[in-house]
C-alpha cells in the first residue's frame, strides 16, 4: 500500500518561553491510500494542530510532512496554496461555504481555481450532488440549507476537486447526532466506492465507531494507533 | 469571471453599507464636477465680461499702442490686415477702431474720456455697445452721433440731443481738433470705469477729426469658438504679426485674467484633494468593515486553495465595482444638477468679480472632460484606497482565521 501521508517527528509549539505549549510532540504517522482514519483525543490534545500541519495550513517547528511524496514543509506560500488546491480537500466544523455562492457554485469553486473545463465541472457537480444526496438542491445558497446539508456540500466540494486526501476537523461537531452519523455514512460511502482517503477528528463515540483506524492523541503525542 | 461574480454578490451582502459608501463616493464626484462647473461658469462670466463687452477675444494693435495708447501708433495698412482676417473661417467678426484720449465738454461741465471711433455695423458682431444702450439710438453712421455712459451723462448734466464738444490732438498735425456732437444714446455696460470714461462716435468721423483717414488703432476679433482665442500660437496670429503690428488673444492681452483662471483651477484642485482625502478614508473604513466580517470566510477560502493574489484581486474588484456603481450614479446626478444650474443659475445676488459685475445668478458650465477625467480619478482613488484593505485580506492566516468565532 502507498502512503498518502507520512509525518516524521512533527513538533509544534505555541507561545513564548514561559507560556510555551507543546501542541504536538514528535508525532510520526503514516496514512495509507483508502484509509478512513479518525483522530481522537481530549480537547487540547492537538487534533486540529495535526490536521492543519498535514494539510499544509500550518508549519511545524520541526519534523516533516510528506503528502503524496512531496515535502510540504519546504513549500513557499503560493506553492502551498496551489498544492492545497490540487491535493487536499478540507472540511471544517462549520461555515465551510461561501455564502454568496449557491451549493453547486460552491462545489464548482475549487474546480474553477484549478481550471477544470466547464463541461467537466458541470458533470462532476451533478455527480457530487447525487453522491452526497443533495440532488435538486444545487441552486440553493448556504443560508437556505440545513447544517447537515451544508456539510454535505462541503464534502462534495472537497471530493469534486479530486484531492489525494480529505481532512475534516470535527465535521459533525455542529450537527445533531443523527445528522452527524448520516454525514459520516456519506463520507464512508465515498471512501469505499471512490477509494478516497479521509482523516477526520471527532469527540463523538458513535462517529469514531465508523472509522477503520483510530489514532488516539494525548498531550500532543500518539498514545494509541489501532486499525480495525 | 469567478472573482467578478463573487465581488458583485459580495457588494450586496450589506446593502446599506454599500449604498452609503456609494453615496459617499458619488457625492464627492458630484461636488467635484459642480465646483469645477461653477468655476468654469465664473471664468466664462469673467472672460466674457471682458471679451464680449468691448475688448474682443483677440486684437490686432500696433506693437507700441497697447502699452501707452499714443495715437501715433496706428496700424498703417488696416486693409491688408482685414483681408487676411476675412479669409479665416474661424473668425466670427472683426471691428476696426480708432482710440484716443480727449476732453468732452457740455454747457455745464467738462471731463476727460476715451474716445472710440467705431464701425457701427461691425461692432454688432464684436462688442455689446448696442446691447448696453439704455436710452436713445445706436450709431447709424451720422456725422454728429455720439454715445456715452450714464455716469458721464449725469456728470455733464446733459440729455439726449444735447450738444457736447470733443477735443483731442490731431495725429497728423498734432494740433488741437475740436468738433461738435449731439448725444444720441446713453449706455450702461456695468463696470464703472467703462461707463464713466468711454465715448463712442462713428469711425469715419473720428478718422477725419484726428486726421488719420484710412488708418485705425485697433482691430478687435471674435471667433466662432471662444477656445480658439486661448491658443497663443494660433496660425492667424502668426500671419498677422509683423514688425509693426501684433495679434494677440485675450490671455495675452489680459494676463491678470489668465492668472485668475489658474488660481481658480488651483482652488478646484484643493477642493478635489480634500474631497478625495475624505472619500478615501470612507472607502478604507468601509472596505475594512466588510473584510473584518469575512475573516473566517477568507480563512476557509485560502485553506482550500485561493491564493493571496486572488484574494487581493477579489477585494480590488469589489472596490472597482463599487467605484463604477458610484460613478454611474454620480455622473447622472452631476449631469442633472449641473444641467439645471447651467440653465437656471444659482442665485448669488449682485457681486463684482475683478471689476466685472456679475448680476444675479451663477451658471455652471459642464464640460466633457469633467465626465471623463473626474470619474477616472475617482475610480483610481477608490482602487488605491482599497489596496491596503485588499493586501490585509490577502495576508489573513487560515489557521488564525479558523480559530475565530465558531
Ligand atoms: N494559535 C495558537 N496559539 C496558542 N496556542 C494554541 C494555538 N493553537 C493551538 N494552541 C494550543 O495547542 C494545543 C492543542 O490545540 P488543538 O487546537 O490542536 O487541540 P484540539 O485537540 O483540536 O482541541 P479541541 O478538541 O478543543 O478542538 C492546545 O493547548 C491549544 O491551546
Ligand atoms: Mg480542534
Amino acid at each position: 500500500m502507498t502512503n498518502v501521508i507520512e509525518t516524521k517527528n512533527l513538533l509544534r509549539k505555541f507561545g513564548s518561553d514561559e507560556t510555551e505549549i507543546i501542541a504536538l510532540n514528535k508525532v510520526s504517522v503514516e496514512i495509507e491510500k483508502g484509509e478512513f482514519t479518525a483522530i481522537i483525543g481530549p480537547s487540547g490534545s492537538g487534533k486540529t494542530t495535526l490536521l492543519h500541519l498535514i494539510g499544509g495550513l500550518d508549519e511545524p517547528d520541526d519534523g516533516s510532512v510528506f503528502l503524496s511524496g512531496a515535502n510540504i514543509a519546504e513549500m513557499s506560500g503560493n506553492e502551498l496554496s496551489d498544492f492545497r488546491r490540487d491535493h487536499i480537500g478540507f472540511i471544517f466544523q462549520a461555515y465551510n461555504l461561501i455564502p454568496v455562492l449557491s451549493a453547486q457554485e460552491n462545489i464548482e469553486y475549487i474546480m474553477l481555481l484549478q481550471g477544470v473545463p466547464a463541461a467537466e465541472r458541470k458533470s462532476r457537480v451533478g455527480d457530487m450532488l447525487n453522491l452526497v444526496g443533495l440532488e435538486g438542491l444545487g441552486d440553493r445558497r448556504p443560508a437556505h440549507l440545513s447544517g447537515g446539508q451544508q456539510q454535505r456540500v462541503a464534502v462534495a466540494r472537497a471530493m469534486a476537486s479530486q484531492p489525494d486526501i480529505i481532512l475534516a476537523d470535527e465535521p459533525t461537531a455542529n450537527l445533531d447526532s443523527k445528522t452527524g452519523i448520516a454525514l459520516l455514512d456519506v463520507m464512508r460511502e465515498l471512501n469505499e466506492k471512490q477509494n478516497m482517503t479521509f482523516v477526520f477528528s471527532t469527540h463523538d463515540q458513535k462517529i469514531m465507531d465508523r472509522a477503520t483506524r483510530l489514532i488516539h492523541l494525548e498531550d500532543g503525542a500518539i498514545e494509541k494507533d489501532e486499525r480495525k | 469571471m469567478l472573482m467578478f461574480k463573487l465581488a458583485w454578490r459580495n457588494l450586496f451582502r450589506n446593502v446599506r453599507r454599500t449604498i452609503l459608501t456609494c453615496l459617499l463616493i458619488s457625492s464627492s464626484l458630484v461636488v467635484l464636477i459642480l465646483v469645477d462647473g461653477l468655476v468654469l461658469g465664473m471664468v466664462d462670466v469673467m472672460v466674457g465680461g471682458i471679451t464680449k463687452t468691448l475688448e474682443g477675444e483677440a486684437q490686432v494693435n500696433h506693437r507700441d499702442f497697447r502699452t501707452n495708447l499714443e495715437p501715433e501708433y496706428f496700424i498703417e495698412d488696416p486693409v491688408g490686415v482685414i483681408n487676411i482676417i476675412e479669409t479665416d473661417n474661424e473668425v466670427a467678426g472683426y471691428a476696426p477702431r480708432v482710440i484716443i484720449g480727449g476732453m468732452v465738454a457740455s454747457s455745464y461741465n467738462t471731463t476727460g474720456g476715451l474716445i472710440y471711433g467705431v464701425d457701427a455695423e461691425r461692432e454688432l458682431e464684436v462688442s455689446r455697445i448696442k446691447d448696453a444702450l439704455i436710452e436713445g439710438e445706436y450709431l447709424s453712421g451720422g456725422e454728429r452721433e455720439l454715445l456715452m455712459g450714464k455716469p458721464m451723462v449725469d456728470l455733464l448734466e446733459i440729455e439726449l440731443g444735447d450738444r457736447v464738444v470733443l477735443t483731442a490732438a490731431a495725429v497728423d498735425t498734432n494740433e488741437i481738433a475740436q468738433e461738435l456732437f449731439r448725444l444720441t444714446g446713453v449706455l450702461e455696460f456695468g463696470p464703472e470705469e467703462i461707463d464713466k470714461t468711454y465715448i463712442f462716435i462713428n469711425l469715419k468721423k473720428a478718422q477725419s477729426l484726428l486726421g488719420m483717414q484710412g488708418h485705425v488703432h485697433q482691430i478687435a476679433l471674435q471667433f466662432n469658438d471662444p477656445e480658439i482665442s486661448r491658443k497663443p500660437d494660433l496660425p492667424l496670429f502668426q500671419t498677422l504679426t509683423d514688425d509693426e503690428v501684433e495679434a494677440l488673444g485675450w490671455l495675452d492681452l489680459q494676463p491678470s485674467i489668465g492668472a485668475m483662471i489658474e488660481m481658480s483651477s488651483f482652488s478646484t484642485m484643493i477642493v478635489g484633494l480634500v474631497l478625495f482625502l475624505l472619500t478615501s478614508l470612507g472607502v478604507i473604513n468601509s472596505m475594512f468593515m466588510s473584510i473584518y466580517e469575512r475573516i473566517y470566510e477568507f480563512g476557509v477560502s485560502k485553506a482550500i486553495g485561493t491564493t493571496p493574489f486572488q484574494i487581493t484581486q477579489l477585494v480590488l474588484i469589489e472596490a472597482l465595482l463599487l467605484a463604477l456603481l458610484s460613478c454611474t450614479f454620480g455622473l447622472l446626478m452631476a449631469y442633472l444638477i449641473g444641467d439645471y444650474f447651467s440653465e437656471n443659475g444659482i442665485p448669488m445676488g449682485k457681486m463684482e468679480v475683478s471689476g466685472i459685475v456679475v448680476d444675479g445668478n451663477m451658471y455652471t458650465r459642464l464640460a466633457t472632460y469633467q465626465f471623463i477625467h473626474f470619474p477616472i480619478y475617482v475610480t483610481l482613488l477608490t482602487l488605491t484606497a482599497a489596496l491596503y484593505p485588499a493586501l490585509y485580506a490577502s495576508k489573513i492566516v487560515p489557521t488564525q482565521a479558523l480559530q475565530r468565532a465558531l
